[in-house]
């Protein structure tokens, strides 16, 4: 029998576990580590005989700049395994014709990176985000002088690697969120057509809803995350509504969020978003349906709803939960119609080196074959012009165009802005979806932009 | 006296420093763990949001600023905060009160029955359950299924009824209180349990005494069990209260703090692992931290009470 006098000592324990707790959750101020810089990165690895003149010539269309057989580049970037496979593959060609040796590192960790940089010992080459071009600004190498084909990218690439006026970063993979999944089976089945401009698509929306039909899924939920489904969509609204400076204002905060543009995506946005009409279960469904199963409710049989909008792995998540449904007849996708640029993810080659190694490797994927050789691979699409004709899966051949036509390409608004203004941006589609007052959502997500980007 | 001392050993009298020696490692181990990542914790709190200004760098011209508490003045007057400290006091409110009233009840009732170590497992079943692996079991019990098939236990009970489907956990009013029964569910083990024990030690002559003299069993619980265990009762409550405000996972889990269901601890991590603004995340953990003291003090009191008593 226990002695109920004994409780307390349990109690105190508990306490002190509670206080622990609450205590932690403190981060350490960094510290940057003042490291004098040693003139090169030696990283020791007799792989190769060093010093040995290639004997045969370079392949057609690489140029090794006077890269040595033997030449190490230092890389570190986030991939890994599939993805590791398909960089490698890609530059074989480039490592056989020059005889470079890549000494790559992965992680995901970035702080390893900051650390590296900060120390004085970063490695010749990263593949990191478009934020960092701007962080590293005085440390990169510009590409002018490391033998970039600069002819092979679209004047809004060339402006986004810019940092004060020098081109410092080469974008090297790019994967877009401005498109629409849909069942061509079902189209064909009621007689719809893919739209190609905005309007079209209205009245495509209209002509369902007169049908009988739920045109959208639109289904956001995703934990603590919930919200941005809603964003992909909205700021695909706003490139159709305003285009890409439009949102590029946002990001430096030259517009306000609570700008009557935003305004009226929302607007947009909602029509379709709150009511029962347009998207599976009103607003209630848009809040409380899984994003996976908002994509799935439109292949699913019976289909809940005729259309969904979501990036590129919407694909691949109808592959696993649909096994026997094949790509092109039961689903496929469309660019959102009447999109003056496109959004999405990017991936940028920055160099802190500029030995003839790195300028081989700047030249080789920013060159034809290097274009060639990367859209091969088939890993996402390649932000050179010259890619776009060689694509071989049918997916990326048509996201590859949807890119090709593109007046711009625009991050997601929500990632880029800092402290805190992606929550915030979540939080104001949320609530807006949730019965709010637009205004006032509005407003507070526009306060948290002018605090990050004043 | 002196006579006496002498026949001590030296090593065994006790110098200044032999008890410092005794404390030393648990002074070691507290320094370490709680005192400094608490003083870090409020050094940070005056420092911008990442750590390298003053908090006072984070003022926007035009707008109230507080200096160098810049940081509280998010913690203490922004409309999201607002939300999180009357969401707090509804928990509070509201989860204590039914995890110790639930807790008394089933620790009594299930005093006076056969099964009563199946009903007590039952009951404290939850608080072995990772509270998040909770948060996801009360997810699908609230699931709104937004298409024909309700798979959420509560809705399809009110479809098979003929009543509309709710949304529990987006609907405002009814998801906090949504959330907070998930809580009582978890806690009501806890202060079961202890309420149990503390019921056994109940003396059996007092309560037979008064069944004798004819007080009804009403009687006999309000006036005579209660007294006796109030002081167990007041811990429980104590510490209850300060485990409510630090309530952090069903929320995260369940809502992520969208809809009006905000709480501070949510907001103190959203500030720190979403919005990297660790100036305010310490800002309000200090907050959290003051909040708590009171609850905490008088639960150290109470515990050096019952010392004293015995």
């Amino acid at each position: 029998m226990l002695n109920h006098r004994k409780f307390p000592v349990l109690l105190v324990m508990l306490l002190v576990i509670s206080m622990v707790v609450t205590a932690c959750g403190a981060k350490p101020t960094p510290v940057p580590t003042p490291v004098p810089a040693p003139t090169t990165a030696p990283v020791t690895q007799p792989t190769q005989p060093p010093a040995v003149q290639p004997t045969k010539a370079p392949a057609a269309g690489i140029d090794c700049m006077g890269a040595k057989a033997g030449d190490q580049i230092s890389m570190l970037y986030q991939w890994s395994g599939a993805e590791e496979e398909n960089l490698n593959k890609i530059l074989k060609p480039l490592v056989d014709a020059c005889g470079i040796v890549l000494a790559p590192e992965s992680t995901r960790d970035q702080a390893l990176l900051d650390t590296r940089v900060k120390a004085g010992t970063p490695p010749d080459v990263t593949f990191w985000n478009v934020t960092q071009l701007n962080q590293y600004k005085d440390l990169l190498k510009p590409l002018d002088t490391l033998g970039v084909h600069g002819a092979n990218y679209a004047g809004y690439w060339q402006a986004i690697g810019t940092v004060g006026g020098q081109w410092l970063g080469l974008p090297v993979k790019a994967d877009i969120k401005t498109i629409i999944w849909y069942s061509p089976v079902a189209f064909d089945a009621y007689g719809y057509k893919v739209p190609t401009t905005w309007a079209e698509l209205d009245a495509l929306v209209e002509k369902m809803v007169a049908d009988g039909h739920v045109p959208w899924s639109m289904g956001m939920e995703s934990g603590d995350a919930t919200g941005w489904t809603g964003s992909d969509f909205i700021q695909d609204i706003m490139l159709v509504q305003k285009g890409p400076q439009y949102v590029d204002d946002l990001i430096t905060g030259k517009a306000p969020y609570n700008d009557a543009g935003v305004k009226q995506a929302y607007e947009t946005y909602g029509k379709w978003a709150k009511d029962p009409q347009y998207t599976v279960g009103g607003a209630k469904g848009t809040l409380s349906t899984g994003f996976l199963d908002a994509i799935y409710k439109v292949f699913a049989d019976p289909a809940e709803a005729m259309l969904v909008k979501q990036s590129g792995f919407a694909g691949g998540a109808v592959k696993e939960k649909f096994p026997t449904l094949k790509y092109g007849s039961d689903y496929d996708f469309f660019g959102v119609p009447g999109a003056q640029g496109v959004q999405g993810g990017s991936d940028w080659m920055m160099m802190f080196s500029d030995k003839p190694a790195v300028k081989a490797l700047v030249a080789y994927l920013s060159s034809d074959a290097g274009a060639a050789e990367w859209a091969k691979a088939g890993f996402d699409l390649s932000p050179n012009s010259k890619a776009t004709a060689a694509y071989t899966d049918a997916a990326l051949i048509k996201k590859g165009q949807i890119l090709a036509s593109a007046q711009g390409f625009t991050p997601d608004i929500g990632d880029t802005i800092p402290g805190g203004f992606g929550k915030a941006e979540w939080t104001a589609i949320v609530d807006f979806v949730n019965g709010a007052d637009l205004d006032a959502a509005l407003a507070a997500a526009a306060k948290v932009q002018a605090e990050a980007t004043q | 006296m002196s006579s006496r001392d002498d026949k001590v050993p030296k090593i065994m009298k006790q110098g200044r420093v032999a008890p410092w020696l005794y404390v030393a490692p648990a002074l070691i181990v507290m320094s370490f763990f709680i005192v400094y990542p608490m003083v870090s914790t409020v050094l940070l709190s005056f420092r911008n949001a990442d750590s390298t200004l003053p908090a006072t760098a984070a003022c926007i011209a035009g707008e109230p600023c507080w200096g160098i508490f810049e940081n509280y003045r998010y913690a203490l007057t922004s409309p999201i905060m607002l939300t999180a400290f009357r969401n707090n006091l509804l928990w509070i409110l509201l989860m204590v009160s039914g995890t110790v009233a639930m807790g008394l009840l089933i620790a009594v009732l299930a005093d006076r029955v056969r099964y009563e170590r199946f009903a007590k497992a039952i009951i404290f079943l939850p608080m072995a359950i990772s509270f998040v692996g909770a948060g996801v079991i009360w997810k699908f019990m609230y699931d709104y299924g937004s298409g024909k098939i309700q798979i959420g236990l509560l809705n399809a009970i009110l479809k098979t009824v003929g009543v509309s489907a709710v949304s529990w956990l987006t609907q405002p009013g009814i998801n906090n209180l949504a959330l907070i029964l998930v809580g009582i569910w978890m806690w009501t083990g806890f202060s079961m349990t202890i309420l149990a024990a503390a019921l056994r030690g109940v003396p059996t002559e007092i309560v037979e005494a008064a069944r004798v003299d004819g007080a009804t069993e009403w009687h006999v619980f309000w006036r005579i069990i209660v007294p006796v265990i109030m002081p167990t009762i007041a811990v429980v409550i104590t510490t209850m209260v300060i485990n409510v405000l630090k309530i952090f996972d069903i929320v995260y889990v369940m809502t992520g703090g969208n809809y009006g269901t905000e709480v501070i601890a949510n907001r103190m991590y959203v500030e720190m692992y979403n919005s990297f603004q660790s100036g305010r995340a310490t800002a309000i953990a200090v907050v959290l931290i003051l909040v708590i003291i009171p609850a905490m003090i008088y639960n150290i009191r109470r515990f050096q009470e019952q010392e004293a008593i015995r």
